[in-house]
């Protein structure tokens, strides 16, 4: 550690970390665009220039994304030099730069627009016409480009090369012609491409998912963990008026994810904004399942459960780490433990982030006491018990309706999932909010804990499984009684 | 408490008739002077150059809509009245809107829209009736709004002419 002076102010700054790491550690702004703490610097974009003051040397202007932190240091970032060095810049970057605010999809949260806003001259000073390029330049299934807007600040270049290890892009041409283009114009590959829409300063890569679809100042964002592998990467759940999820993008958190998610998570919104969702509950009458209310069904579900003697739990991997308590102690009455499916490791796995086990939370419920089973011997398990508790989002999927259907008849089932199981086993199918609905937590496979945040509202008469549980509590008789009745 | 003292009234004004004559007398002479109101609906509201009234879409002539979904008008609304989802076109502007509504309920005729628009693409039209059977008729979307450049070309004149006075040459 060496001691500098940013703006009057002394500060503890570590040498091996750019100049503009500390000024940014002590909410000191210096704006950047080739410059992200997720990758090496190259010092490119020349925006982040500051004066920098070593000894009796009168000071200098210099980049803060390639200067390193010396004892004595003395930096002003907003010296008259440095502000006029940085306008200059400013303007050789929009030089080219179209600045179609209005249909780029970067608007109101791109580095470029407000740097403008803040410095930029209100005029620009060239007569001669922008230079035409190619504006919708497809870079495979999830990326597009827009080369006028490209700053050529390299970031993206530098991510494929950094991060999954593997040189997708390159500046291609020279001088004023330079583009982003990939190798031979293959389209990108592999399953961190995503990152690169982020990552881009400008408005230059867009998602093909995301494109034109919302403006990002009507988003609601709120911090979340993608529960699609066990790595639980912290994400950001961004939702249109309430209740579309159209994006979900890294959280930075350097214990997980650092700044990165891979697109199987950020992708992951056919679960959240599925259709059809169970509304309500659904009781066995004669002849079929009926809506009834969630009370009516909670009380099915106790008959049902009172009637038998062993109760089967099966949970699902998705179940939050609150969920998963009230459980355990709810299964305590019927002296059984509840189970959770661990389905197959998938083939998703990298050295990056994804663990290809699907599970997000199983690292919280095993450590709670709830073991997994693999889909098969959930499978048999169920076979051999005549009253099962299926509970959990995406359950049914896990264990397969058909597997439900080839139970014995006499067998009673209960469902609390989000979608509707109509089998004659079925006694109950009571509505539970999904990972996008609900809070709780969930601990990766490292043993950090992620929220999960409740992004928008349930569907009419849909509440999370905790509430049912606590209900069911509230519906049974007492742990005593219940000894009673077993004597 | 403040009491309030009823008028005392003179016998004339006890009287009731000296009165009642008073006041149609004054009915009779206006009676003879010009009339200053009129008979709405049959006859139109007088328009000018200034009258402001529901925002509408300019539909360029090539038949495409003019305005890009960027949501400048959506946010400068102070009565939350629109509504936009964009999407993608195979134009060369790639950018238009999929939904375009505007809940006339709410539209509080303020102009705001017009003046945040930076494709020139909204503008406060002379239509001022509004009337319908439900609230749901009234929250007009994008085919109820689109209306041809021509329709709007007095306004948009005017607003060009208003700009001119204050406007400093763009960086565009
Ligand atoms: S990249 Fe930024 S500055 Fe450029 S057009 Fe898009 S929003 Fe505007
Ligand atoms: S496409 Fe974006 S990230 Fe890549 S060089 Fe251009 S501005 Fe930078
Ligand atoms: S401000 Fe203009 S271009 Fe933008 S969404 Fe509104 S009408 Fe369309
Ligand atoms: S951020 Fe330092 S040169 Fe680009």
């Amino acid at each position: 550690m060496v001691k500098i002076t940013v703006n009057g102010q002394q500060i503890e700054a570590d040498p091996k970390k750019p100049l503009i790491h500390a000024c940014h550690t002590h909410d000191v702004d210096v704006p950047m665009y080739c410059y992200h703490p997720g990758l090496s610097p190259v010092g490119s974009c020349r925006i982040c220039q500051v004066e920098v003051k070593q000894g009796e040397a009168p000071g200098r202007v210099m980049v803060a994304c390639r200067t390193y932190p010396a004892e004595g240091m003395v930096v002003d970032t907003e010296s008259p030099k440095a502000h006029e060095t940085r306008r200059e810049c400013l303007e050789f970057l929009l030089k080219n730069h179209p600045l179609d605010c209005p249909i780029c999809d970067k608007a109101g949260e791109c580095d470029l627009q407000d740097f403008t806003y803040a410095e930029g001259q209100a005029a620009g000073r060239t007569h001669e016409p922008r230079r035409p390029l190619e504006k919708r330049k497809s870079l495979g299934d999830t990326i597009v480009l827009d080369e006028e807007r490209c700053i050529l600040c390299s970031r993206c270049v530098r991510f494929f090369e950094e991060i999954p290890k593997q040189a997708q892009l390159t500046v291609s041409d020279l001088g004023s012609r330079s583009v982003i283009s990939t190798f031979m114009d293959k389209p990108l590959k592999g399953k961190y491409q995503g990152n690169i829409a982020d990552l881009c300063p400008v408005g230059a890569l867009t998602l093909t998912k995301f494109r034109f679809q919302a403006r990002v100042w009507n988003l609601t964002k709120m911090a979340s963990t993608c529960g699609e592998c066990s790595r639980g990467c912290s994400t950001t759940v961004e939702v249109l008026r309430g209740s579309d999820v159209k994006r979900i993008r890294p959280r930075e958190n350097l214990d997980v994810n650092g700044w990165w998610i891979c697109d199987i998570g950020r992708f992951a919104f056919s679960h959240i904004n599925a259709p059809n969702r169970l509304e309500g509950s659904l009781v066995r009458e004669v002849p079929g399942l009926s809506i009834a209310r969630n009370e009516d069904a909670l009380c099915a579900v106790r008959d049902m459960m009172m009637r038998h003697k062993e109760v089967l739990f099966l949970v699902s991997p998705w179940l939050t780490v609150e969920e998963g308590q009230k459980l355990l102690d709810y299964s305590k009455r019927f002296g059984s433990k509840p189970i959770f499916v661990s389905p197959e490791h998938n083939s998703e796995k990298d050295t990056v982030l994804h663990t290809g086990d699907p599970c997000p939370n199983r690292r919280g419920l095993t450590e709670l006491g709830i073991e997994g089973l693999p889909q098969k011997a959930a499978i048999e398990r169920m076979q051999k018990s005549k009253c099962i508790v299926l509970l959990g989002e995406r359950i049914v999927e896990l264990i397969g309706a058909s597997a439900v259907e080839a139970l014995p008849h006499a067998t009673s089932v209960a469902v609390f999932d989000c979608h509707a199981l109509d089998l004659p086993q079925v006694q109950a199918c009571v509505g539970i909010a999904n990972s996008a609905e609900r809070t709780g937590t969930w601990v990766n496979i490292d043993g950090v804990k992620g929220p999960i945040a409740a992004v928008k509202p349930t569907p009419r008469n849909v509440r999370a499984l905790e509430r049912h549980l606590d209900d069911l509590v509230k519906l049974s008789p007492s742990t005593e009684s219940m000894g009673a009745r077993a004597r | 408490m403040v009491i309030v003292k009823r008028k005392e009234l003179s016998f004339a004004e006890q009287l009731y008739i000296p009165e009642i004559l008073r006041g149609l007398s004054i009915t009779f002479r206006k009676m003879f002077e010009p009339k200053v109101t009129r008979q709405y609906p049959e006859e139109a509201l007088i328009k000018t150059d200034v009258t402001r009234g529901q925002p509408r879409l300019v539909v360029n002539e090539d038949n495409s809509i003019a305005c890009v979904s960027c949501g400048l008008c959506e946010a400068a609304c102070p009565a939350y009245a629109i509504t936009i989802d964009g999407g993608e076109t195979e134009r060369e502007i790639e950018r238009e809107p999929k939904r375009f509504d505007i809940d006339m309920l709410r539209c509080i005729l303020c102009g705001f829209c017009e003046e945040a628009c930076p494709k020139d693409a909204i503008y406060m039209s002379d239509e001022l009736e509004l009337a319908d059977y439900s609230r749901e008729a009234l929250i007009y979307d994008m085919d109820k709004l689109k209306r041809p450049k021509k329709a709007l070309q007095d306004r948009i004149d005017y607003v060009n002419r208003i700009n001119d006075r204050w406007q400093t040459p763009s960086s565009t």
